[in-house]
């Protein structure tokens, strides 16, 4: 159980000047729903190609599903399923055309793939367009037979690239109750999103900034590790609290959600002098609360603190 | 190489194609048309050739000249000219392929026994038309000089006889229609240009519509894809030889003297390696307007200028000769041309078999490494 | 508080296709109001409807009490309008892009360069001002953007998917910035189909293909239609997943990182004791059961299932 499904070492890859990944690390136990977490632009969807053996990297090394993605790519590939990011099926052929097209191309064996096509169509709700064209199918539609045509060979690795993103949220749950199946069959699965609440659904979560792997980690681990304790402070004028914060030293971000502000202070910061602050400021109304770390303060705190190295390195140099 | 994957790209392109209506132009209209504008437009033969005639000299023998062209079926008088204005007119406007001039003084020096000069002012910007032309207005006249010549002899008491005849016996187009020489070119035309037509967006409309991912991401081998997008696009290919063959019957009346299954056969050999510069170009290409227009000027400028189809080989510099080696539509050209009107057999026709075979292979190897390198 | 715009019985078709389908809200003056919705559920032909760029096919729009149908110039002059897609000149630099909008839009020659300034800083657009805009990232494209519309000051400002395809560092900066400006007293009208994102807002609207599915503030919300949420953490959390699905008691379970999220039914009276008890005839010892808020998600799938799918839209148009 504890064996890797997908290692990858200094995976690098350039497109022109623009480095896409930097000398990426990655580890992928088996059975696990891993999610890879960042904004757009932050290597996801290169790291994942090269992993599906479709992308030879500059530099870096993986293993996925037991063989060297660059030394036997077609091994990996019949080995894993990729759903790319883009819709990339017939849009002309039908559900069912696609699925047997699909089981065609990793000949999986004639008689044999059949039951679980109705299986998969029986749970995404899909069985009852199963000769409509998958032009005619409407986002959520055409995403869920994409996860059905990915899963058809019973794949040992699963890669997702962004398969929820412009999906309704009622199809992004019945999509992810499909995921959810795999870990228990010994699948793994690897998956992609700029969604932090989308993120929280994994069971690891890779958080990736600037074409490298910031930290990964289960999400309570992650959020556990971030030393600034979160303050839902809500009071009125807001923008005077936020200002007279904002100056106060201990304190890291502030955020304004509505009504209240979160505001991430340093672990030592005294909740009792920061109300102080905030009544010689004038608000009123004033009410502190403590609550728990977002997945989104512990990247905005992780790709802050990369930033800054980076500038201090930078500013060494010069 | 797994026959099941090859199939199953074949049957999603088979599909894609049955659902699209504009394959179904591509593949049956497109060289229905094509067979009609070519086989209309081109023709070497040239039949009543309008031409005016401007007689300066109005005496008995300059008439007869002149209903020598009016009989002919090659000439139609369109007018004679009495105005010398006229004369640029009706060649600036092109209503008279020639003007023939009748010189003051011809019948005077015909009598007189001196030698007599005819003009013939040609529109010469069409030059193929002007030399047919021309060609024709020169037999006509040494046709009328050689009956002056025999009428004088006889005229004196000689034996009217012409000196030297020449008795042509022509083999294979013994009428010399051009029809028979351009159909069967014409058939290879079409298929070299339609087969790059039809294969040249499958590979690259894949990538646009991004069903590209999916297929790369899959364990299916390059061979495997090529040969697969190849299959259902050499039946529909092989359908319009067919077609070819019977509308040029049915139209043209040209028919096959040889052998129609030598000829089926060795078109297979020709489509594949037809169908694979076409794979090749979509392998290449990043958009289907760039395949799309690459296959055409790869195939249809080589086809028309350099296989020997309008413009004979032997005719050309020695550098294009060689080039023409390089396009399969040269070698195929002789052959059909020598099936349909040779009657050739494998005997004589197995080197350019040989040669398209080559073709084939080596094109399908070059697409499927292209391809490979593209992901 | 005074009204800002006033919806009533809107209806937008295309066609067959009805992308609005009877919307009646409010939004008053001053408040941040969430548009929320999927991709494809009629956010954006609202918006449009709003600002007198698509006509109603039914209904009435009245913002600041001024008919859509008839005073559509007059209401343009007083909104800001963020669209959806990038639509500001590629090859003009983001500072003539600001100009050229300043120009449109009136703003008085004399504040201008004090107001620009005032904009830039506050959106930290100073890198990229003499920038072709067509050359920047989405993140920046946004922001631009967000300062295009909001340099005349206008008193209600509609913004259209402002976020999407931003980082989350930009994300909070804009959310920052759309506080400030209801703190001046604008209203800020906002889609989104991010629904955690909703909780940045003081009222909300929930859109769901084509129709207006619920409105509130976010407390109100999730008090009223996603009770009874319970995080429930086990050692074994797939097997745990497969008992609780299985339950009656439980209308939907989801996994969250190491934890399960269980919405059970509305008529228990304490969902924690329920799902322990299920847990424990199924052998499966508990860590903890608690009682969780609902995440905004949460409360717009168990609408939406409720509503359920029309099936006539299975290929509906965008926005």
């Amino acid at each position: 159980m504890s064996s890797l499904a997908v290692q990858a070492r200094g995976l690098s890859v350039k497109f022109g000047d623009v480095t896409a990944v930097a000398g990426l690390d990655l580890d992928v136990k088996e059975g696990e729903i891993v999610g890879l977490v960042g904004p757009d632009g932050a290597g996801k969807t290169t790291t994942m190609r090269v992993l599906c053996g479709i992308l030879v990297p500059d530099a870096g090394e993986a293993v996925v599903a037991g063989h060297d993605v660059l030394r036997e790519p077609d091994r990996v590939k019949a080995r894993i399923g990729y759903l790319p990011q883009r819709f990339a099926l017939h849009p002309d052929l039908t559900v069912n055309e696609n699925i047997a097209y699909l089981a065609d191309l990793y000949s999986v064996p004639a008689g044999t793939w059949q039951q679980r096509r109705d299986e998969l169509l029986e749970i995404t709700d899909l069985a009852r367009f199963a000769n409509r064209q998958a032009v005619q199918l409407s986002g959520g539609m055409q995403q869920k037979l994409a996860l059905i045509c990915t899963l058809i060979h019973r794949p040992e690795v699963v890669f997702l690239d962004e398969p929820t993103t412009g999906v309704d949220p009622v199809s992004r749950r019945d999509f992810w109750h499909i995921l959810y199946d795999l870990p228990r069959q010994g699948v793994t699965v690897v998956v992609t999103t700029p969604y932090m609440d989308e993120a929280a659904h994994c069971s690891r979560i890779a958080f990736m900034h600037q074409g490298r792997v910031l930290a990964q980690d289960s999400p309570a681990a992650l959020r556990a590790a971030i030393t600034a304790r979160i303050l839902e402070v809500r009071c009125r004028p807001q923008r005077t609290a936020r200002e007279a914060l904002k100056r106060y030293p201990t304190i890291e971000g502030v955020e304004v959600f509505g009504d209240r502000l979160r505001v991430a202070v340093s672990a030592e910061a005294d909740p009792a002098a920061i109300r102080r602050v905030l009544e010689e400021a004038g608000v009123t109304g004033l009410d502190i609360r403590e609550s728990a770390a977002s997945l989104e303060d512990v990247f905005v705190a992780l790709a802050v603190g990369q930033q800054s190295q980076e500038d201090d390195s930078r500013a060494g140099e010069e | 190489m797994r026959l099941r994957r090859m199939l199953a790209i074949a049957r999603a392109e088979w599909i894609h194609n049955r659902r699209d209506p504009r394959s179904l132009v591509v593949i049956v209209v497109l060289p229905v048309v094509l067979l009609l504008l070519f086989g209309y437009g081109i023709n070497y033969d040239l039949q009543h050739i309008p031409f005016a005639v401007y007689d300066l000299d109005g005496t008995e023998m300059g008439r007869s000249l002149i209903q020598q062209f009016q009989h002919s079926r090659y000439f139609s008088l369109r007018e004679v000219i009495t105005d010398r204005r006229r004369v640029d007119v009706l060649l600036d406007t092109e209503e008279v392929v020639f003007v023939l001039v009748v010189p003051p003084g011809l019948g005077r020096d015909l009598g007189a026994g001196r030698d007599a000069k005819v003009q013939a002012l040609l529109n010469g910007s069409d030059t193929v038309r002007a030399n047919v032309a021309l060609g024709y207005i020169e037999g006509a006249i040494l046709d009328y000089s050689t009956k002056l010549g025999i009428e004088f002899a006889r005229h004196h008491g000689l034996s009217g006889t012409t000196p030297f005849t020449v008795h042509p016996i022509i083999f294979y187009n013994p009428g010399l229609e051009s029809d028979n020489f351009i159909i069967p070119g014409l058939i290879v035309l079409l298929l070299a240009v339609l087969t790059a037509l039809l294969t040249s967006t499958c590979i690259v409309r894949e990538r646009e519509l991004g069903s590209f991912e999916t297929l790369v991401a899959s364990p299916a081998t390059a061979l495997e894809i090529m040969l697969g997008k190849m299959l259902p696009y050499a039946v529909m290919a092989f359908a319009d030889v067919l077609l070819c063959i019977i509308a040029g019957r049915l139209i043209f009346g040209v028919r096959v003297t040889g052998n129609i299954s030598l000829l089926l056969a060795i078109s297979i050999v020709f489509l594949a390696a037809s169908l694979s510069i076409g794979i090749l170009f979509s392998a290449l290409a990043r958009t289907q307007r760039v395949a799309i227009f690459l296959a055409f000027l790869g195939t249809f400028l080589p086809t028309v200028l350099l296989s020997g189809f309008v413009f004979p080989l032997r005719s050309m510099p020695a550098a294009l000769q060689l080039i023409s080696k390089v396009i399969p539509a040269t070698h195929f050209l002789v052959v059909v041309r020598s099936i349909y009107l040779k009657a050739s057999g494998m005997a004589v026709l197995w080197p350019l078999v040989l040669i398209l075979a080559v073709f084939a292979v080596t094109l399908l190897a070059i697409a499927a490494k292209a391809f490979k390198k593209r992901i | 508080m005074g009204v800002a715009v006033q919806v009533d019985g809107l209806v937008r078709k295309f066609g067959d296709f009805i992308a609005v389908n009877e919307v009646s809200f409010e939004v008053r003056e001053g408040e941040i109001f969430g548009f929320l919705g999927p991709n494809g559920s009629g956010k954006s032909t609202t918006i449009r409807c709003l600002c007198g760029l698509l006509l109603p096919s039914a209904g009435t729009v009245a913002v600041h009490g001024l008919d859509v149908r008839r005073h559509a110039e007059e209401i343009r002059a007083q909104i800001g309008y963020m669209p959806q897609f990038f639509s500001l000149y590629s090859d003009l630099s983001a500072r003539q892009n600001i100009e050229f909008y300043a120009a449109m839009y009136g703003v008085p020659r004399a504040g201008l360069q004090q107001r620009m300034g005032e904009v830039c800083e506050r959106l930290e657009l100073g890198p990229i001002m003499e920038r072709p805009a067509g050359n920047l990232s989405t993140g920046w494209r946004q922001r631009l953007a967000l300062a295009t519309s909001i340099l005349h000051r206008p008193p209600l400002v509609f913004l259209d998917e402002p976020t999407s395809g931003v980082d989350p560092i930009t994300r909070r900066m804009f959310w920052e910035v759309i506080d400030d400006l209801a703190q001046d007293g604008t209203t800020v009208f906002v889609t989104t189909h991010v629904m955690d994102e909703a909780e940045h807002c003081t009222r909300l609207a929930m859109m769901h293909y084509g129709r207006l599915i619920a409105q509130g503030s976010p407390d109100e919300m999730r008090s009223r239609h996603a009770k009874n949420m319970v995080e429930v953490r086990t050692g074994k959390l797939w097997d745990t997943l497969a008992v609780l699905q299985a339950s009656d008691a439980v209308v939907e379970a989801v996994v969250f990182g190491d934890a399960i999220h269980a919405e059970c039914h509305a008529a228990l009276t304490n969902p924690a004791q329920t799902v322990r008890e299920v847990l424990r005839s199924a052998r499966i010892s508990v860590e903890s059961v608690a009682a969780i808020q609902p995440t905004m998600e949460d409360v717009f799938v168990s609408l939406a299932r409720r509503y359920g799918h029309p099936e006539h839209v299975a290929a509906g148009g965008d926005g």
